[in-house]
């Protein structure tokens, strides 16, 4: 009986050590229902990306190297998206006066959305850049797009610098790209 | 331990080996299986199964009908019909690019590993322990008793020591 009551306290202190362990695993694991914008594709060569746009031609985005891009992930259903377009016409504006320095501008339409549907938000929203079909999603899934919005801005040299999955707006999205352009000359 | 209880553990042996045996056998089995030549669709419903919906809870993306599901349904379709990657390295490849929690089931290796190494000490605690009880209870078969535990039983009877070792014609000791 004496050596039981010897081991129990510290059974208790065993039993009670594990607990507290598992406590404090669970208070500071990440919650994985969080979004951020965190990437590790962040300073790195922006993934392959081809599509074809609205109109029917060839897009890939190793081809644009040179100039600064900026790619919106789209989906014409989706209401962020709606509410952030007159920024992003905005943004195109004020790119387009910058004239060859100006950034591009693609919106890079989800999976689930119909080109027949992009086109007519297009038609009834405005905006004249290009639109890329990324038809089987490979798009979304090379640069880890799970909801959209979302923007990116990839680099003249082809490297992601910067993601966000909040709405944008003209002004923050243009300043942002002008303070990447400054910090590469 | 009595030569009689030496051989009854002996006599028990058996038993225990045969099955320690067939554990050992499905064991082996389970692992070393040669399934049979899979699918292109077996290997994406394979590897879909291991990947978390990164927008939903629970649900895998073999699973999930969402959007970002359906993408990575489509892009491990694509993998695996290039044919270059094997199962493992496609999921890599996926995780590489996505900065969301891809895996379902956790990771062998750092924290993540605890998952499985804590049930298997557990195991290995409990099987320790039942040895050590089971150890103990055999004891208790071949306890002599102590002088204490004779004065108690002495107390309890109410009468004089009885002296067990040299019985006399008449004297008898129960328990």
């Amino acid at each position: 009986m004496a050596s039981r009551r010897r081991i129990a306290p510290w059974i208790a202190l065993a039993v009670g050590a594990v607990v507290a362990f598992l406590f404090v695993i669970l208070a500071s694991a990440k919650n994985d229902t969080t979004e951020t914008a965190a990437t590790p594709l962040l300073g790195k060569t922006a993934p392959a990306a081809r599509g074809t746009t609205l109109d029917g031609d060839e897009w890939d985005l190793t081809r644009r190297k040179g100039s600064w891009v900026v790619l919106n992930f789209f989906q014409s259903s989706c209401v962020p998206c709606k509410e952030e377009h007159p920024e992003l016409v905005r943004f195109a504006e004020q790119q387009a006066a910058l004239g060859a320095d100006g950034a591009e501008l693609y919106t890079i339409v989800f999976s689930d959305d119909s080109p027949e549907a992009a086109r007519k938000f297009f038609e009834d929203n405005g905006g004249d850049w290009p639109v890329i079909l990324d038809e089987r999603g490979s798009i979304g899934v090379s640069f880890g797009v799970n909801q959209v919005p979302e923007t990116w801005i990839v680099s003249p040299g082809g490297v992601i610098v910067y993601r966000t999955i909040a709405k944008v707006t003209a002004d923050t999205l243009s300043a942002q790209v002008q303070q990447f352009r400054e910090a590469t000359q | 331990m009595s030569k009689q209880a030496r051989m009854a553990s002996l006599k028990r042996w058996p038993g225990w080996l045969l099955m320690l045996g067939v554990a050992v056998a499905l064991v082996l089995i389970g692992t070393l299986r040669d399934g049979a030549a899979r699918t292109e669709t077996d290997r994406v419903d394979s590897i879909t199964k291991r990947i978390a919906c990164p927008v939903c809870s629970g649900e895998s993306v073999f699973e999930s009908r969402n959007a970002a599901s359906v993408n990575i349904h489509n892009k491990v379709e694509d993998l695996v019909r290039e044919g270059r990657l094997n199962d493992s390295e496609i999921i890599a490849t996926l995780q590489e690019d996505s900065s969301a929690q891809l895996l379902l089931v956790p990771k062998r290796s750092g924290l993540d590993a605890l998952v499985w190494a804590l049930p298997v000490a557990a195991g290995v605690v409990a099987f320790a322990g039942l040895g050590l009880a089971f150890r103990k209870w055999v004891r208790t078969e071949d306890a002599v008793p102590t002088d204490d535990d004779r004065a108690l039983v002495d107390a309890a009877r109410g009468g004089d020591p009885v002296d067990v070792d040299s019985p006399g014609p008449d004297s008898q000791v129960t328990t």
